[in-house]
């Protein structure tokens, strides 16, 4: 069999498991959904200040929100390798005749199926709420695909941390802890020209914000392909890195 | 022909040799046993032959193939159930069947096909389309059985299949396997439970320390004893010395096959034993050494494995550490 079609068949298992479970889903669309209601409510006046590039928060924030869907998902990759570790299915894998790391990339195309499918949900919500895409149908194809790909990129970050400690707790609590900093550290919330000097510097550093510079460019202002190409070769460099990563740690874990 | 050509085969775990210099056959068409304590090296040995755990040194081989030279070829041949089941809760007991037909190279019609199939085997066809989450032990450990045939193995490997087991699951699965076995399949089973390797096995190679310390038909190996055993036990609050006393005593009496002393008994082996108690008993009391507890035994794979072991092989139905403490060190 080829690479391609056993991380197909584990890709389809993993999504099966998060149909049969769907608590995980919501888990990590819940508190999405709860900062793109609260959030577009509580800071709807900062529309009014000079300097503050759309008509309304809504529109600024909905990037921010799809960008904090891949990140949150992204997070919880590493639960299902330590419960597939746990029930023995690691082990069945294993003695499967497969390419042994498609049980990593069939992990990480599955996380990308998930993000797809709760990005949506977000666009669609957001939409319900008033939000307006500027590049159409077209454009929430690309806003989805950046977005799964930098959460199939991050997921490998959960996946290291995953093999290394073994552990559910840890894999969840370390997904915790930085979901908010890297959130917040970003250009998500607050037009860069109101943020403190420090902060702008920090928010450059982040992989998160060219994503979110991107879809935030898709959603409001057209098809700006210089920041795509730019969210794209971030993505990609993140992805060779915690990739890389995941993969040594895995081999690690099965040796 | 052998199926299994296992030589010197060795690995080690930093100071710990969990499995140290082990050489058997395993002929085809035969249930092989393997025997031991908890931590003898049993899981170890069945993980190196699935090609779950490299070798240290030594060689061995399955369906004519290297584990280590090509894990791969040998893992279309073999299945495998762990002594932990290895099923996904969310799945239904079918969908399991189909994935790991899959993960073994079967089309999808034909995945299906064969669950259909492994599922009136081993008697879930009712449940097939239950999540196996909702499955009771025996039914959990029927499926990981079935998970293991889906793609037709020459061989099977079951570390430990009925741990945990209540008595009636067990001998039901005792039933599965060796109906199994005749229809040719060859199986190789670990077991801490002297009464399956009794049951089962075809051979038996008993297992301590990593080593093998005797292999036999267990008829064969019962016959080696040498007849029925008796025990005795000195009284607690006798000299130090009466052991010592009660084996001299049992070597002066005539037509014993032998006599062994151990850390708190005195084992007599003997033709006849029941015909020969009050001689026995007479010869002790003539020394004048207290006797705590007499026992008379036929020949049992108990008395085999206290013979070449040194000790009673005792089950503990320890929960198994979790897989990933496994995996960093298996024993």
């Amino acid at each position: 069999m080829s690479l391609l079609s056993e991380t197909l068949i584990i890709t389809g298992r993993n999504l099966l498991k998060s149909v049969r479970v769907p608590i995980l889903l919501f888990m990590s669309l819940f508190q999405p959904l709860m900062f793109l209601i609260l959030f577009s409510q509580i800071f709807t006046s900062l529309a009014d200040l000079p300097g503050f590039p759309y008509d309304t928060y809504l529109q600024f924030l909905v990037p921010a929100i799809i960008a904090m869907t891949a990140l949150s998902s992204a997070f919880q990759s590493g639960l299902g390798t330590v419960s597939d570790v746990e029930d023995g299915m690691l082990d069945k894998f294993l003695i499967a005749p497969v390419h042994r790391i498609s049980i990593m990339t069939g992990r990480i195309l599955s996380d990308g199926v998930r993000i797809v499918a709760q990005a949506t949900v977000v666009i669609v919500t957001a939409f319900a709420m008033g939000a307006r895409y500027e590049t159409g149908l077209a454009g929430l194809v690309v806003m989805i695909f950046l977005a799964s790909i930098f959460g199939m990129a991050w997921a490998g970050l959960s996946n290291i941390v995953a093999l290394r400690t073994q552990n559910a707790e840890v894999t969840m609590v370390i997904g915790i802890v930085l979901l908010f900093p890297i959130l917040f550290l970003s250009t998500g919330f607050m037009p860069t020209s109101l943020l403190p000097d420090w902060l702008d510097t920090v928010a450059r550093f982040n992989p998160l914000s060219y994503l979110i510079d991107a879809e935030r460019a898709l959603v409001n202002d057209g098809w700006e392909w210089s920041l795509i190409v730019q969210s794209i070769v971030v993505t990609l460099g993140l992805g060779a890195v915690t990739l890389t990563g995941a993969t040594r740690a895995f081999r690690k874990a099965i040796s | 022909m052998a199926l299994i050509e296992v030589t010197d085969l060795y690995k080690s775990f930093g100071d710990v040799r969990a499995v140290d210099g082990i050489s058997f056959t395993v002929e085809e068409g035969i249930i092989f046993g393997f025997l031991g304590p908890n931590g003898a090296g049993k899981t170890t040995t069945i993980r190196i032959l699935v090609t779950l755990a490299e070798q240290t040194s030594g060689t061995a081989i399955v369906g004519g193939i290297d584990v280590a030279a090509n894990p791969r070829g040998v893992r279309n041949r073999v299945g495998y159930a762990a002594q932990a089941t290895g099923i996904d809760r969310d799945l239904t007991g079918k969908e399991n069947l189909i994935l790991q037909g899959r993960l073994h190279g079967l089309a999808k019609a034909e995945a299906q096909r064969e669950a259909d199939a492994i599922l009136e085997v081993i008697s879930l066809s009712e449940v097939a389309d239950r999540r196996a989450g909702t499955y009771s032990g025996g039914m959990a450990r029927r499926l990981d059985l079935g998970q293991a045939l889906i793609h037709r193995p020459n061989v099977l490997f079951l570390d430990e299949p009925t741990t945990g087991l209540d008595p009636q699951n067990r001998h039901a699965m005792w039933t599965y396997l060796r109906k199994l076995n005749d229809d040719g399949m060859t199986i190789f089973l670990t077991t801490q439970y002297l009464e399956e390797a009794d049951e089962l096995a075809d051979t038996l190679a008993i297992i301590d320390n990593g080593r093998i310390v005797v292999e036999g038909s267990p008829t064969e190996l019962k016959r080696g004893i040498g007849g029925d055993s008796v025990t005795l036990v000195p009284s607690s609050d006798g000299a130090a010395d009466s052991l010592e006393v009660m084996a001299t005593a049992m070597r002066a009496l005539p037509k014993t096959n032998a006599v062994e002393k151990l850390a708190e008994s005195v084992v007599v082996y003997l033709e006849d034993g029941g015909s020969r108690i009050a001689e026995i008993v007479r010869a002790i009391d003539a020394t004048g050494v207290q006797l705590g507890r007499l026992e008379l035994a036929e020949p049992s794979l108990d008395q085999v494995f206290l013979k070449h072991t040194g000790a009673r092989l005792r089950v503990e139905d320890v929960k198994p550490p979790s897989r990933m403490s496994r995996n960093r060190m298996r024993t």
